[in-house]
């Protein structure tokens, strides 16, 4: 939706919940240390450095993780999605400063390079408990790195939105290389209760959201549909849409968002052209469909961003007729201007 | 093991000073790989930096794109 880049796609809200994570940041890292200082005094502030910010990124890992199938099953965890760039961007510093402090600590000693000394101080690969755990915690923040340095819609543009995506879901593999650096990592140092604490709890939350999600969404894709004659299909009746609110139907193994506002409804795809965001999940502000994740709008009538903006998405017919939602399965180009149907 | 590890260190290494200097040539000329970036602020240039040195493969694929035109 723009005619040029801005550095941060700033709205009241944002700001709102970044002051909120910037608070919590600061909370924990407080009460870690605080916590830590009183239970083991002993520890070496490195030390103390190392582990306040490696457990404040897995903490946070596990958010990011954890709002994409929470917001789908409950549309009110959506303005933590907002922010999920945001999250993740801080999620990788606070995992540098924990890299960086642990090789400053464990490997500028020496004479080796400090990151060959990370991949060959023990070469240990063979083994289960003693094997070079921080090797992972590496390879994890590499792959940290290019999804944080490209968060930016120019890269999701400029890199092409699927190759920008694939890059993104990578962030299942940090999980996996993290999991696996803070396990192996137990063995040869105790690790602190609170960050087995968080791994168990927040892998138990991750898979099993994930699942329920998923569950759910192929139920409401099996919803049986009839098939009427007239190449119509019936998808719900009138009263069950919100006002200013849709409701999502797979037609076609395209999923089409159904709106509902002053009398009329309007079916669009789904599918926003941003960074693909559920538009059915949005709600309808000042008379343009408002997607939920960063906010492109688009008309409800005809797919179109208002103008100077030139997105659309592809429009579909409907049909009502006593109090039953019909549509038509086939889209019109991107677009294409559709009489509402009248309810 | 070891010759595996440092061969890919060096190749790493490789892929990031390459990076630097294409991320130098981005800072003066975006608008070439991107006609949006003359309409931005040019501190965008240097938020964005991090990422051309991490993705600059793609760029300069988008720069041809962008010459064939
Ligand atoms: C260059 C990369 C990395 C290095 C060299 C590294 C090194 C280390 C070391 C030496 C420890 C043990 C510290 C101790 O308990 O004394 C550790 C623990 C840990 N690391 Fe990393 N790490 C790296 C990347 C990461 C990343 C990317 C994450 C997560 C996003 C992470 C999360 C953790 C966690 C949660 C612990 C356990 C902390 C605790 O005991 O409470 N590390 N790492
Ligand atoms: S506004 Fe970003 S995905 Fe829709």
């Amino acid at each position: 939706m723009g005619l040029d880049y801005k550095l941060v796609l700033w709205n009241k809200h944002k700001k709102k919940y970044d002051k909120i994570f910037a608070l919590s940041i600061v909370l924990y890292l407080v009460l870690f240390i605080v916590l830590t200082l009183l239970l083991n005094p002993e520890g070496t502030a490195e030390t103390l450095i190392i582990r306040a910010f490696g457990s404040l990124a897995i903490l946070m890992l596990h958010i990011i993780l954890i709002i994409g199938p929470l917001c789908r099953l409950n549309p009110q965890f959506l303005p933590i999605l907002y922010n999920r760039r945001h999250l993740g961007v801080s999620m990788f510093l606070a995992a540098l400063i924990h890299g960086t402090f642990a090789i400053i600590q464990f490997h500028t000693l020496g004479n080796t390079n400090p990151i060959v000394s990370v991949f060959t101080s023990n070469l240990d690969y063979g083994s289960l408990t003693n094997f070079p755990f921080q090797v992972l915690g590496f390879l994890a923040l590499l792959i940290l790195f290019f999804m944080a340095s490209t968060s930016h819609d120019f890269f999701l543009k400029n890199l092409s939105p699927k190759i920008w995506k694939g890059l993104h879901m990578m962030v299942y593999v940090a999980y996996a290389l993290i999991t696996l650096h803070v396990f192996l990592g137990a063995f040869q140092q105790e690790t602190s209760l609170p960050t087995i604490g968080i791994m168990l709890v927040g892998f138990i939350l991750v898979s099993g959201l994930h699942l329920t999600a998923a569950f759910k969404e192929t139920k409401n894709d099996n919803i049986k549909k009839k098939k009427e004659e007239d190449g119509w299909l019936k998808v719900c009746q009138v009263r069950e849409i919100m006002e200013n609110r849709a409701k999502i139907f797979t037609v076609n193994q395209e999923r089409v968002a159904i709106f509902k506002y002053q009398g009329k409804l309007s079916a669009i795809h789904n599918v926003c052209k941003h960074q693909g965001g559920p538009l059915g999940e949005g709600k309808i502000v000042d008379g343009c469909v408002t997607c939920p994740w960063h906010g492109y709008q688009y008309l409800p009538q005809n797919g179109q961003s208002p103008p100077p903006f030139t997105e659309k998405v592809a429009t579909y017919e409907l049909r009502v007729q006593n109090g039953w939602v019909f549509i038509k399965p086939e889209a019109f180009p991107e677009g294409t201007e559709v009489e509402p149907a009248k309810i | 093991m070891e010759t595996a590890i440092l061969t890919f260190l060096i190749i790493l290494q490789i892929y990031f000073l390459a990076g630097l200097a294409f991320g130098v040539y981005f800072i003066l000329f975006a608008k070439r790989i991107d006609p949006l970036m003359g309409n931005s602020k040019k501190v965008i240039r240097l938020l964005l930096f991090p990422g051309v040195v991490a993705t600059w493969p793609f760029l300069i694929k988008r720069l041809f794109q962008n010459k064939n035109e």
